[in-house]
């Protein structure tokens, strides 16, 4: 049977956090897109979502961590209603002006405090930082197929 | 001499931090170096005892010449050489002391 979600750590990868192959703008509408699907969940107010636009202008772009890949998130705060991240593919990558644009894929994570999502965090990051991992995400058409890529790289 | 600690800092200390902690920790394991490293943020990391700070480029101004301790700016976190440099260069400094 294939599952529509997959546990790491303290949180619950869902199918309905997953897009693939979006069609935006630019990298605020694609941080836009993933905080829309964290907001669906329950798991944000829009402020969050306001947060971790105005992170990357006042942070500056570094949270474009990996060649093509951006970690959108804000400070936890009480817009967090609880611990869950969300995950976008572009159908056109966008740019931060950054060594590692384009960007297509975006991560929005939220978590309520500073430490709780850590060890979850880190399973997830150690499957990124596999070579491969990434363009096979980008390659993803739907959101099963990057749940079934997780699903690989986490047993 | 303690262990020494080394503070990775990006805005929150919470995501791409964690990211560089881990390329940090991946670089102490292959030469066989002990330390801790641990995650800050960049309005608190001043505060928090360490012997040096790793922290992105785009946050280095923040704190610039106010540390007390080496500051390390990192262009990209997850460069492996340039990680691995400006790690293996603290620590070579440290040991010259």
């Amino acid at each position: 049977m294939r599952v529509s979600y997959k546990t790491i750590g303290n949180y619950m990868f869902k199918k309905e956090n997953i897009l693939t192959k979006v069609k935006v703008g630019n990298w605020t509408e694609a941080i836009r897109v993933a905080g829309g699907l964290l907001e669906s969940s329950g798991s944000i107010t829009s402020k969050y979502t306001d947060a971790m636009i105005s992170a990357v202008k006042e942070m500056g772009p570094y949270m474009v961590i990996l060649p093509h890949f951006a970690l959108a998130h804000a400070a936890p705060s009480k817009e967090v209603l609880k611990d869950d991240f969300a995950l976008i593919t572009l159908e056109e990558p966008v740019l931060f002006g950054v060594p590692n644009d384009p960007v297509y894929i975006i991560l929005a994570l939220c978590a309520k405090d500073g430490k709780s999502h850590m060890d979850s965090l880190a399973k997830i990051a150690k499957v990124l930082m596999e070579e491969n991992t990434i363009q096979e995400i980008i390659d993803a058409k739907t959101p099963q197929e990057i749940l079934d890529i997780t699903e690989k790289h986490l047993l | 001499m303690d262990k020494i600690k080394i503070q990775t800092v990006c805005g929150f200390g919470c995501g791409s931090s964690l990211f560089l902690r881990m390329k940090i920790e991946e670089v102490l394991k292959e030469n066989n170096i002990k330390a801790d490293v641990f995650c800050g943020d960049v309005g608190t990391c001043l505060s928090q005892p360490c012997d040096a700070i790793f922290i992105s480029k785009d946050l280095y101004s923040r704190i610039e010449g106010r540390a007390k301790v080496t500051v390390v700016p990192i262009e990209n976190f997850m460069d492996k050489n340039e990680v691995a440099t400006k790690t293996m260069d603290f620590f070579n400094g440290i040991n010259k002391e």
